[in-house]
Formats: C-alpha cells, structure tokens, sequence
C-alpha cells in the first residue's frame, strides 16, 4: 500500500496484466485452499513448507501461513532427539526468513519468525544475527526493524556496550543524516557513562562525555544544518525535558488549602502534613480534589473550613510530604498575612559545570558566526537560542526570544510552536523576578508582557490573591489556578 | 440528513487555485463501496489477511462521510460472526485465517458502528484479550509471541469498546510496559522497550495513555515538538525524521497532536492541501502520497485527517479511537484529551 506509483499504460498492456493477475489469482486460491485442507488433516509436512512459502515469498504479510509453519516445526521436531537433526528443521527457517526478509526487509512477520525460531531452536548463533543486523543496515540504515532486532539479539550475544557504541560512532560517521544511529547511540550512553552527580534534573550522562557529545553532535550538525537528525541530538544533550515531579506552590489559610506540582500527578490521601517547627502534626489535609475533577492534575485545593489549622500565624510551620515520586519530604512555610506559603519558581535549564559551559559559549560563537552568513536558517537560530538558555537563561532572556521571533517568520509551518515557546520563557522569567519583587505573593499582574500569548504554569499562580491579565489572555479568566487565592473554592 | 448537501464541499481558505483542492467526494463514496465487489480483483484477493480491517476502514471512512447506507450492514455482520474464533474468542481477518487482536479490534469497531455487539459473544473477546497479556503487562497479538505496542492499544480499545476495562487485564502494569517504550529523547514511543519513536507507534502509546486516563505521564511539549517536526515543506506529515511524507501519517501525528492539545503547533491549511493532492481524481480514493495509487487505509486516513482539521460537510471523528465522534458518544466513552494551553 506504500509507495506505489499510478503509471499511465496502454489498453493492451493492462489486458496483458489483467491476464497474469487471474492467473495468480487462481494459483493463490488453489495453494490457500490445499494448504487449509492439509492443515484440517494435520498433514504439517515437507509439502506443507513448500507451499506456504510459495505464498510467503511474494506475500509475506499473510501471517497465518508463518503460524502454520511454526505448527510444522513444532510437530516435525515432536518425535526427533538427536540434536543436529532437529538443528536442521530450525534451520530451514532460519534460511526461508532470511530469504523473505531481502525481498521484504520491513515485514513484521519475517523478524518475528526469526526471533521465535531462534528462542525454540536447540542451538542458537547470535553471533551470526549481529551480523546479519551489519549486512541489513548497510542495505537500509534508517529499517526499525533491523534496529530492533540488532538491540535484542546484541543481548543475546551479549555484545559489549562498548562494542556497539563503536558500531554506532562508526555509522554515524558514514552518514551523520541517521537518526536510527543517533536514537541507538542515546541509549547505550547513559549506560556507558552513567551521571553521577547530584544536579538535578539528573543528566543523561556524565560531563566529560556531554562535552565530547557536543562537540561531535554539532560537528555533523554543521556538516549539513538542513538535516535535522543531528539538532534533535544536540537539543537532547542541552538537558532539554519538561521539569522534574516536585512541588512548586503552597498557600494554605484557615479556610483552604492550594497544593500544585510542576507536572500532573495523581494525589491519594494521606500525602501532606502541616506540623509546627517541633513536628507536631497541627493539621492532615487528607481531602485534596483536583481542581479540574481530573484524576490526575497538577493543581489540588482542599476546603478547610476554617479549621484553626494556623493559631499563632508567627510560628514557623512546615510542610510534611510522603509522596512517592516526590524526593523533597519536608518544606519550610512562610508567613503572608493570614496564611502560609512556598513557592518555587519553575527552572527548565540544567546548570553545567565550567568546562561544559565553555563548550557552550563556543558552540554559540560558532553558530552565531553561521548566521552571518545564513541569517534565516532555521536550525542554527532555534539552536543558538537554545544554547543561549542553557549557558543562562536570565542573560540571554531579550536576545534567546527575539530569534524565537525570527523562526515564527523562517519556520512558517510552527509558528505557533515558537509562540507558545516565547510565552514559556517570558513566564518562566516572570515568576522568577516575581519572587523578589514587593508584590510578592499577594498580586500577580501580566498585563504588561506584550508577547504571552499562552499560559503554560497555571499552577504556579494559584497562590496569589490576584491574578491580572491582558485583554488577549482574557479566555483563561475560566481557569481555576487565575481565580485567586482568597476567592478561592471549588 | 440530504445527500445533495455534500456534493460540493467547500475548502474553508477559500483562496483555491484550481481544482485539486476540492474533495472529489462522491469519487471516494464510490471508490469505498465498490471495494471489494470484485471478489477476484486481484489487489483485493491478495488483501484478504487483513480483510477485517479493510472492512472497518470502508464502513467507519464512509459513516464519516455520512454514507454508511451504502454498504450491507447485515452481510457485514455475518462475514465477522463467521471471523470469532470459537475457541479462542478472537477474531481471524477472514475465514481460514487465524484470529488476532489486530483483527479482533477491527471487528469490534465495525460493530459499534452498527450498534451490534449483541451478536458476538462479547466474554469471550474479553477471554481472549486478557489472555494475551503478559506478566510485565505487555500483549502479545496472538498466542505467538509477538509483543508491539500496537498491541497494547488494541488491547485497551478492545476492553474501552466493551465497557470491559475494569478488573480484566492489569492496567497498572499495562501502563508501565508502554512507558516503558518511551524515549527520553525525543519523548516519543517505539514498538518495544529501545524502539526508535515512531509516529504510528507514537499514535498507538498516546491513545493507549489517553484511554487509560494517564496523559499526565507524557512530555507533552517534547514530544509535541517532535510531532510537529513531522510537517514538511509541502505540507505533508512524515512518521519520523527525514522521511518522506505520506497521508497515513497525517492520521497518526494530527491524532496525537491533538489528544495532548498541541494540534497548533503545525499549519492545518498546508496539511489539508497536502492531503488534497492525494486524491486520486479518477477513480477516487487517496493515495500515500502524490501520484501514487490509492488504497483504502489512506482513503480513511485522509478523510479521518480532514475530519479533524473541521473540514465541512465530514462528521467529527474520534480521535483516540478513529471512529465516528456519535458511536463513541452513543458508547459513553471519554477518552482522556488534554485542553491547549
Ligand atoms: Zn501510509
């Protein structure tokens, strides 16, 4: 159904085809009707492989026919025990995949009838498999197929992780545009040089090893900035993912209480405890809702009708938190008129050690220096600007978003990606200065950021008594975190 | 609802040069329905391993379309009661051949479409599903081994379609195996733990995730990027990078883009011209790509991308389960989807 071209022919050759086509059709019926009877009889035979293979040859999508050759293999090698010659009944299959699988290399039955042959057969050469994987991926180095059937039988021979980095490196060097390789290479990373330090979030892999990464990502990135295999790399090394499960914000007064995460979770009851600073428990909020009625959401409120959960508003209080996935256990509360408080702004970029660091600043020099020469290419832009944000965000805050204004125009086709993304950052910058300035935690006011065009941490404002936005932003007046804190109910 | 309403559906731009951008709608109506009705058409005897789903895709293209009358819902009907497997419960692409679940899911679409699932037995399909789910929660397709993610999908469609998902498979552990197949760095989906992330599969974890109500485990905004990465110059969505374009894939990434709420994020004209260009203007029915010829999976994956892009004059679809929006209503079903943010 892939990739067949429409070919205008003559009256005489499509009467031609028409022919052949009866006639095959006449022999596919014929073999399927005495493959079936033979099968009713249980006759799993030599004739039997014969004349599934005849079909599987030219059709190998027919899965029924490999099921009926396994039947076969299992019924043949019943009554046999010398090794070598049950051996060479998985053999023959070994050979028929092989051969179905070069005139059809992305059919999901011929690897998958290799791989049972395989974990049946009394002996198995995985060796010889990775080889094959070799000589199949030189045919076709993008084949899913081949690559994930070169990772489990790399297992099975247990190849060193060292070993298939190099045939990884190697590949990539043949043909930087291969983003199969890349996707290989960036699993057996982490496993090779695993991060050990405490930053989070976590690295994929230690320093010294991101460092020779980046060098050799942007190496091939520039070999040829039109191919994007290698720019999704680099922007996988840059440390870029959504944040890490954590808490960001908490208010609570003696009315209600208002819990966000930085990603959605799904909160069971007995997760928070307020206690005072000796620990004693003042309150367990146990009836969290959603404030969304989601089962999972990044924002819980819970009614505390005015419960005297805080008495003397001046103690110090803590926050007690048993949630799985959550590292933080305890957090100290502020005090904000009659309530208490924690918040943390949202942080999307790693912070990298000074070697890394300078590594970044060259890659940024030699990526703006591309730009001279091509102000409007798509990839050098979004990645200077990534890397602008990874060396520091706050920095480069005016010139990362003026070239994410640049790709809305290059890159026509996401411009509302580059938006969405502009909005991102300009809050992430705006709740951060928000923590320091007198405003805090009592209003929040957006009406002055030109370019929000999105809202992207609504959790992150539920704990003001205010929300202000601009007109354009004035369809998210609905959402509950924008409602403020005081008003407050579900 | 009146026929002649369709006959010309209007492109929203407005702004067509020439013909090609208009939908050749009867064209494809009759291009479904004559499917098949030469029983030894040669493309369509060589098809039969997979003739369940080909039956979905014509009915479920065609209810889209608002001609479902066209096809005979009782013939329809005894061809998948003949499919069941009696033993397993499962359902085989047609006679002779073995059941599987990507089969059985097709039959149980068909059959809600028709409003028909009183006439299999239903237990049984639950049997079967269940059955093939494996200790860390992954499914085979059949008692051969095979594990895909694809399967995991239509495991939980299956049971969704059923009302049958509580206390029959391990959802916990179902849910782990498919978060498993995510990549960290693209944070897309493959078939299998390892597996480079693939739109089709990609569709597959993201429907799984929002008929398991667990959108909130996805990189939404990674994986959104990634996605909208797929559209092409001309329009077109590709399944992975630097690949060519192809109409199915419009169904795969449009579908997932818009269950995670990023369906913005690409340009929805140049995709809807793309798929125009498809069209095959003489006999009807859409093609992979351009020029090519055309076939009925892309003919429902066209229809079903322009039934998402609001095209007039197509009933909504469904985009978890690619099936028309008023039998999922009809059903009771609310697959999890994400607002825009
Ligand atoms: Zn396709």
């Amino acid at each position: 159904m892939h990739g067949r071209l429409k070919v205008r022919t003559t009256e005489e050759e499509r009467e031609r085809k028409k022919k052949e086509q009866t006639l095959k059709v006449k022999a596919y019926r014929a073999a399927m009707a005495k493959i079936q009877e033979k099968r009713r009889l249980q006759q799993l035979d030599d004739e039997m492989l014969v004349l599934t293979s005849q079909i599987l040859l030219r059709n190998p999508d027919v899965s029924t026919l490999w099921n009926i050759r396994r039947e076969c293999v299992e019924q043949k090698s019943l009554n046999i025990d010398d090794v070598d010659q049950r051996q060479a009944i998985y053999d023959t299959e070994l050979n028929f995949s092989e051969q179905c699988l070069l005139v059809n290399p992305k059919s999901y039955n011929g690897w998958h009838h290799r791989c049972w042959t395989l974990e049946h057969s009394p002996t198995a050469n995985w060796e010889r498999e990775v080889m094959l994987c070799s000589k199949y991926l030189k045919m076709d180095e993008r084949n899913f197929h081949t690559w994930d059937y070169r990772r489990y039988v790399v297992e099975k021979a247990r190849t060193s992780k060292q070993n298939e980095l190099d045939f990884c490196t190697e590949k990539i060097k043949a043909n930087f545009s291969n983003y199969s390789s890349w996707h290989h290479r960036s699993l057996l990373l982490p496993q090779l040089y695993p991060y050990e330090g405490d930053a989070q979030p976590k690295r994929a892999m230690n320093e010294e090893k991101l460092k020779e990464e980046l060098e050799m990502v942007l190496t091939a990135a520039f070999t040829d900035p039109n191919d994007s295999s290698a720019w999704f790399y680099q922007r996988w090394l840059l440390g870029y993912s959504r944040q890490e499960l954590d808490v960001c914000a908490f208010r609570c007064d003696n009315n209600r209480a208002v819990l966000s995460f930085t990603n959605p979770i799904i909160l069971t009851e007995e997760d928070v405890v307020i206690t005072d600073s000796k620990g004693n428990i003042k309150k367990k909020i146990t009836n969290w809702k959603s404030i969304n009625g989601a089962k999972s959401d990044t924002t819980w409120f819970c009614s505390l009708n005015g419960d005297k959960v805080l008495e003397h508003i001046n103690d110090q209080y803590l926050l007690e938190l048993h949630i799985t996935d959550i590292n933080v256990k305890q957090i100290t509360l502020k005090t904000y008129k009659q309530s208490v408080y924690f918040f943390k702004p949202p942080n999307q970029s790693f912070t990298f050690t000074e070697n890394v660091l300078n590594e970044l600043q060259t890659q940024l020099e030699s990526c703006e220096s591309l730009l001279e020469y091509e102000p409007d290419s798509k990839w050098t832009l979004l990645t200077s600007a990534l890397l602008m944000r990874a060396i520091g965000s706050q920095k480069y805050h005016d010139k990362s978003l003026k070239y994410l204004g640049k790709l809305e125009k290059v890159d026509i086709l996401r411009e509302n990606y580059y938006r969405d993304m502009a909005s991102k950052w300009i809050l992430e910058k705006y709740l951060l200065d928000w923590t320091s300035s007198e405003d805090f935690p009592g209003k929040l006011d957006l009406r002055n950021e030109e370019h929000l065009n999105a809202i992207f941490y609504p959790q992150y404002l539920c704990i003001a008594d205010i929300v202000l936005v601009s007109e354009k932003l004035n369809h998210y007046s609905d959402k509950k975190q924008l409602q403020g804190f005081i008003a407050f109910k579900l | 609802m009146d026929f002649t309403s369709f006959a010309k559906p209007s492109n929203v731009d407005g702004n067509n040069e020439n013909n090609s951008t208009d939908l050749h709608f009867w064209k494809h109506v009759e291009y479904i329905e004559n499917h098949g009705k030469d029983q030894d058409d040669y493309e369509y005897c060589m098809t039969e391993f997979l003739r369940m789903s080909g039956i979905y895709w014509g009915v479920t293209a065609l209810d889209i379309m608002n001609q479902l009358d066209r096809l005979d819902r009782t013939s329809i009907i005894d061809f998948i009661r003949r499919c069941q497997c009696p033993v397993t419960g499962g359902f085989a692409p047609c006679e002779g051949h073995d059941p599987h679940i990507l089969y059985t899911l097709s039959a149980i679409q068909i059959l809600c479409i028709y409003d028909a699932l009183n006439e299999i037995d239903c237990e049984a399909v639950v049997r079967y599903v269940s059955g093939l789910q494996q200790f860390d929660g992954s499914f085979f397709g059949d008692k051969w081994g095979e594990v895909d993610t694809r399967f995991s999908f239509c495991a939980v469609a299956i049971l969704t379609l059923l009302g049958r998902m509580e206390g029959t498979i391990n959802v916990d552990r179902a849910i782990k195996f498919v978060m498993s197949c995510c990549n960290q760095t693209d944070g897309g989906f493959g078939s299998k733990p390892g597996a480079e992330s693939h739109a089709g599969l990609i569709y597959c974890c993201v429907g799984f995730l929002s008929l398991t109500q667990s959108l909130h485990l996805l990189d939404v905004d990674k994986l959104g990027w990634w996605l909208c990465e797929r559209q092409l110059t001309s329009g077109g969505l590709n399944g992975r990078p630097e690949k060519l374009p192809d109409v199915c894939y419009s169904w795969w990434v449009l579908s997932s883009l818009t269950i995670m709420g990023r369906l913005h994020w690409i340009s929805a004209e140049k995709l809807k011209q793309f798929i125009l260009t498809c069209q095959d203007s003489e006999t009807g029915g859409f093609a992979d790509r351009t020029g090519n010829m055309p076939d009925i999976f892309h003919t429902l994956f066209g229809i079903g991308a322009l039934s998402i892009l609001g095209f007039e004059g197509l009933k909504a679809i469904n985009p978890t389960l690619c099936m028309p929006q008023y039998v999922i209503d009809r059903l009771g079903i609310k697959p999890q989807i994400l607002s825009k943010p």
